[in-house]
């Protein structure tokens, strides 16, 4: 049981951050597709520093793995340029742009993965390898039955994300910034009648979106594999769009149905587990997520309401 | 070219003597805005002084609401100048405008529906508190008792702390009047602002604007009604296709005189009606406890009975959303019935295809003519034929007969005077608005059918158009034929009516002969201010839901409006013809 709730968290926790930055590209008019790719080119991009810097730091120092997740996120947010440039300067389709930014990270970054390997590394290889991510547990409270394993053996990046979460919180609802995204979302006119810039708000908001991807790619790459390697785009980017509709485009929401993802993961793992059962059952029982994922959005997607203006292009002169 | 001061005075009159009263606030000189291939502006020069409410006059494209926007920063003249408060002032942008506290409540609001009354009125310019000293975080309870104060102040009536979706039209206008008081706005621009206001919320409207001027501020109001104008303007300017005709005194003029320089020439604005004799027509259509669900399983026609018969024209009056839509879905067969039966002389419909109603006995004037009623990009003589492009002569085993429809598209083009610049060949798209609905009622029309629904047939036409649509909406009646006439406009129930029935939250709230209700009645109504059983003036006609109370007919509660009655009646028919 303890099993289930840390492996569950440290699936759900990164899924969440990636499902906020969808939210933030959502909430603000732009349909954003674009979280697979965007969280790999942030792993990548942490992959990359991790690698490059491997003869800089002590080799039992914590410091490159903390950097990581400052480079994945502005890796993430450079790579969302493309979206936000994509959709917002040339109006391209957002759901077309969206694809063509997966696509385009998963060739680039294995393009580039292999081509440095080989050049700088002088290995063939389509992986950067990482430290192992220390685990901590707190004393004492650790020692509560069932909820002691929430304060058990989980990840560091588990605290930064709750602290990004509680920031990104505070930027949505209690900000100015926040109210004007917000708007963009649902009626751009009245934004852009009150003097501001759509397109300024909406173009932040991507960039947002990939930095928070790029987190949420760098934790999964410490957590499942301890290394960059295209395995990175398993499709968690979309499970995160499908917490995000789930949660209605609202963050605690979200956060409650990113646990279910997580906990319904790490049950179904245990459960190949315990059956003993052979490697063809188990992917069929990992796909448990994304059925749970079809069935809730099956009966909650008609109560659930997307932004008014997601997914519109913004026409100043239209009235 | 005249000095502008030549223009102010162009009506004829003496400008006013008194230093308060010619204190100008804005001024445009010669101002001209092109778009292609239309000159929305030509050469116009006016002033507005401090403290008055100046009305722009004119019909559709005559440029007032291209006038304004410029004025508000949303366009820039190509050519002239623009002066606020005696300084030359180019404004680029709304910003500005507000900047130079100017304001315009437009007429679609543009509020962010899922934010609060309050939230919207700040958005671009937030109060902060620091939280911690530090933390910037949005101050909205200082804000909500700051809009709570300026409601009060000028009678607005508006909660800081609603949310706008839960809000009607009227509420949604109010928040806009707001934002500009709340940016301290001095100038206040409405364009066309009454256009979706049931008359005792347009009653509340020209009051606010009263305390807006006691308040000092200025108001300039576009519109094409005249007895709003005439009930708060003290001057008006009258446009038509982009010139300035004349700026007149109100107190001077008359609604004959400002419509007739509205359109160039004198116009009969009432329409001859002769009184229907309905005693012993037949009943053509039947509604019995009709019941039509939206998506969520909300009753948006809730239980509607009522007949239309032979020769009768039934309009059905609402505010919009009402149900009225959806009513004339389900009779056509475009919405799906819950409950309850429609039946065509004595035929019942209710299962029946839109195809097989059609040719039962139905024609179909939708409301959202570029949606439904036309397909845009298809000719002229195509869209002619929609009803009636597969039986003969439009087809011939199977292949569609193209002299047929070109043929049938010159005489209806004669017939029903549709102006269309490649006669039956013009793709659909290039025509006016007033032309494609021409076109509409001019194929529905000619299927000759029992029953004709119209929806809304009159919306955003000028009133050459709205008046010929409007005759030949009685010559139908007059020839025997069903009419089931919906429309926002209560000008047009009026006008048009033989038997007027209201909608309100799905329900029919009162069916009585449209001789024994005026405007204010039907207006309460439309507000769901009566209940369906009370007062119940009518007595033996089409009154199915209602009982057959005695005439009691309470004055009107609203009747505290004595100008309302100061417009000449017969100008009622032609002054609230449009919208934007």
């Amino acid at each position: 049981m303890n099993t289930i709730i840390i492996d569950g968290l440290s699936f759900a926790l990164p899924l969440l951050i990636i499902a906020i930055g969808g939210i933030y590209s959502e909430r603000s008019g732009i349909t954003n597709l674009a979280l697979e790719g965007l969280l790999g080119f942030g792993a990548f991009s942490g992959g990359l520093f991790v690698a490059a810097t491997a003869g800089v730091f002590a080799p039992t120092s914590q410091v490159p793995l903390y950097l990581s997740f400052l480079v994945a996120a502005g890796g993430g947010a450079l790579f969302s340029i493309l979206h936000a440039v994509l959709c917002i300067k040339f109006r391209a389709d957002q759901v077309i742009s969206g694809v063509v930014v997966n696509i385009v990270s998963i060739a680039l970054t294995g393009f580039f993965t292999s081509t440095i390997n080989a050049a700088v590394f002088g290995q063939a290889s389509n992986k950067f390898m990482l430290s192992t991510s220390p685990r901590l547990t707190i004393p004492l409270i650790s020692k509560i039955p069932l909820l002691g394993a929430v304060f058990t053996n989980f990840y560091p990046f588990e605290v930064i994300i709750l602290v990004l979460v509680a920031l990104c919180w505070y930027l949505l609802y209690r900000t100015r910034y926040g109210l004007h995204l917000r708007a963009a979302g649902d009626n751009p006119q009245a934004l852009d009648a009150a003097g501001i810039d759509v397109a300024r708000v909406r173009f932040k908001a991507v960039l947002m979106s990939g930095a928070l991807s790029g987190v949420g790619g760098m934790c999964f790459a410490y957590s499942i594999s301890t290394n960059f390697s295209p395995a990175i785009y398993f499709g968690s980017g979309y499970l995160a769009i499908a917490a995000l509709i789930f949660g209605n485009w609202k963050i605690m929401p979200t956060f409650a149905a990113c646990l279910i993802f997580g906990f319904a993961r790490s049950a179904a793992y245990q459960l190949v587990l315990a059956l003993n059962a052979d490697a063809s059952v188990a992917d069929l029982a990992m796909i448990t997520p994304y059925v749970i994922t079809l069935l809730l959005l099956a009966f909650f997607a008609k109560t659930n309401r997307s932004p008014r203006a997601l997914g519109e292009l913004y026409d100043k002169s239209k009235r | 070219m005249s000095e502008v001061i030549g223009v102010i005075g162009a009506g004829g009159k003496a400008r006013p003597d008194s230093a308060a009263e010619s204190d100008v606030i804005l001024e445009l000189r010669h101002v001209t805005k092109r778009f292609p291939g239309v000159v929305a502006n030509d050469d116009v020069s006016l002033s507005v002084r401090r403290g008055e409410i100046f009305a722009l006059l004119g019909e559709n494209g005559a440029g007032k609401s291209t006038l304004a926007s410029m004025v508000f920063g949303m366009y820039e003249p190509d050519e002239g100048q623009l002066f606020v408060r005696g300084t030359e002032t180019r404004i680029t942008s709304p910003a500005e405008a507000v900047a130079l506290n100017i304001g315009m409540v437009h007429q679609h609001f543009k509020l962010v529906s899922n934010y609060t009354v309050a939230e919207n009125i700040v958005l671009g310019d937030e109060p902060l508190r620091r939280v911690a000293g530090v933390l910037p975080w949005l101050d909205m309870r200082g804000a909500e008792q700051r809009i709570a104060d300026l409601s009060a102040r000028y009678g607005l009536e508006v909660d800081p702390c609603a949310v706008i979706e839960n809000l009607g039209v009227s509420a949604q206008q109010r928040v806009e009047i707001l934002k500009m008081l709340y940016r301290d706005s001095e100038i206040l621009i409405f364009d066309e602002p009454t256009a979706m206001l049931t008359p005792q919320e347009i009653e509340h409207l020209l009051n606010i604007m009263r305390n807006l001027r006691r308040e000092g501020k200025t108001v300039i109001l576009i519109t094409h009604k005249l007895d709003e104008i005439k009930q708060v303007a003290t001057r008006c300017a009258v446009l038509a296709r982009g010139k300035l005709v004349d700026v007149l005194e109100v107190a001077d003029t008359t609604t004959a005189k400002l419509a007739a320089k509205m359109v160039g020439y004198d116009l009969a604005l009432t329409i001859e009606k002769k009184s229907a004799a309905l005693d012993n027509a037949p009943t053509v259509l039947q509604v019995d406890h009709l019941t039509v669900e939206d998506d969520n399983k909300f009753p948006v026609v809730n239980d509607v009975s009522f007949r239309v018969r032979a020769g009768e024209i039934f309009a059905v009056a609402g505010v919009a959303g009402n149900g009225q839509t959806q009513l004339a879905d389900a009779i056509a067969g475009l919405a799906a019935v819950k409950s309850g039966a429609i039946s065509l002389d004595g035929v019942d419909l209710t299962q029946m295809t839109v195809r097989q109603r059609a040719r039962a006995g139905i024609a179909y004037i939708p409301e959202d003519r570029h949606g439904m009623g036309l397909i845009l990009d298809l000719p002229l003589l195509q869209n002619l034929g929609l009803k009636s492009y597969f039986h003969h002569p439009f087809s011939q085993r199977g292949i569609l007969q193209t002299e047929a429809f070109e043929h049938h598209a010159r005489r209806l083009i004669d017939d029903y005077d549709i102006r269309a610049g490649q006669g039956p060949r013009t793709l659909t798209r290039q025509m006016s608005g007033g032309n494609q609905q021409k076109a509409i009622v001019a194929r529905e029309v000619e299927l000759d059918s029992r029953l004709l629904i119209f929806v809304q047939p009159t919306r955003g036409l000028d009133i050459g158009a709205t008046m010929a649509i409007r005759r030949r909406i009685l010559d139908q009646r007059d020839s025997g034929k069903a009419i089931l006439l919906i429309s926002l406009e209560l000008d047009e129930v009026l006008a048009l009516a033989d038997t007027i029935g209201v909608m309100y939250g799905g329900r029919m709230q009162k069916i009585a002969p449209a001789a024994t209700m005026d405007r204010y009645q039907v207006g309460e109504y439309m507000m769901g201010a009566r209940a369906s059983t009370s007062a119940s003036a009518s007595t033996s006609t089409n009154a199915s839901i209602s009982p057959n109370t005695p005439a009691t007919s309470a004055a009107p509660a609203t009747s505290a409006a004595p100008e309302a009655s100061a417009a000449p009646a017969e100008v009622q028919a032609g002054t609230g013809t449009q919208q934007g």
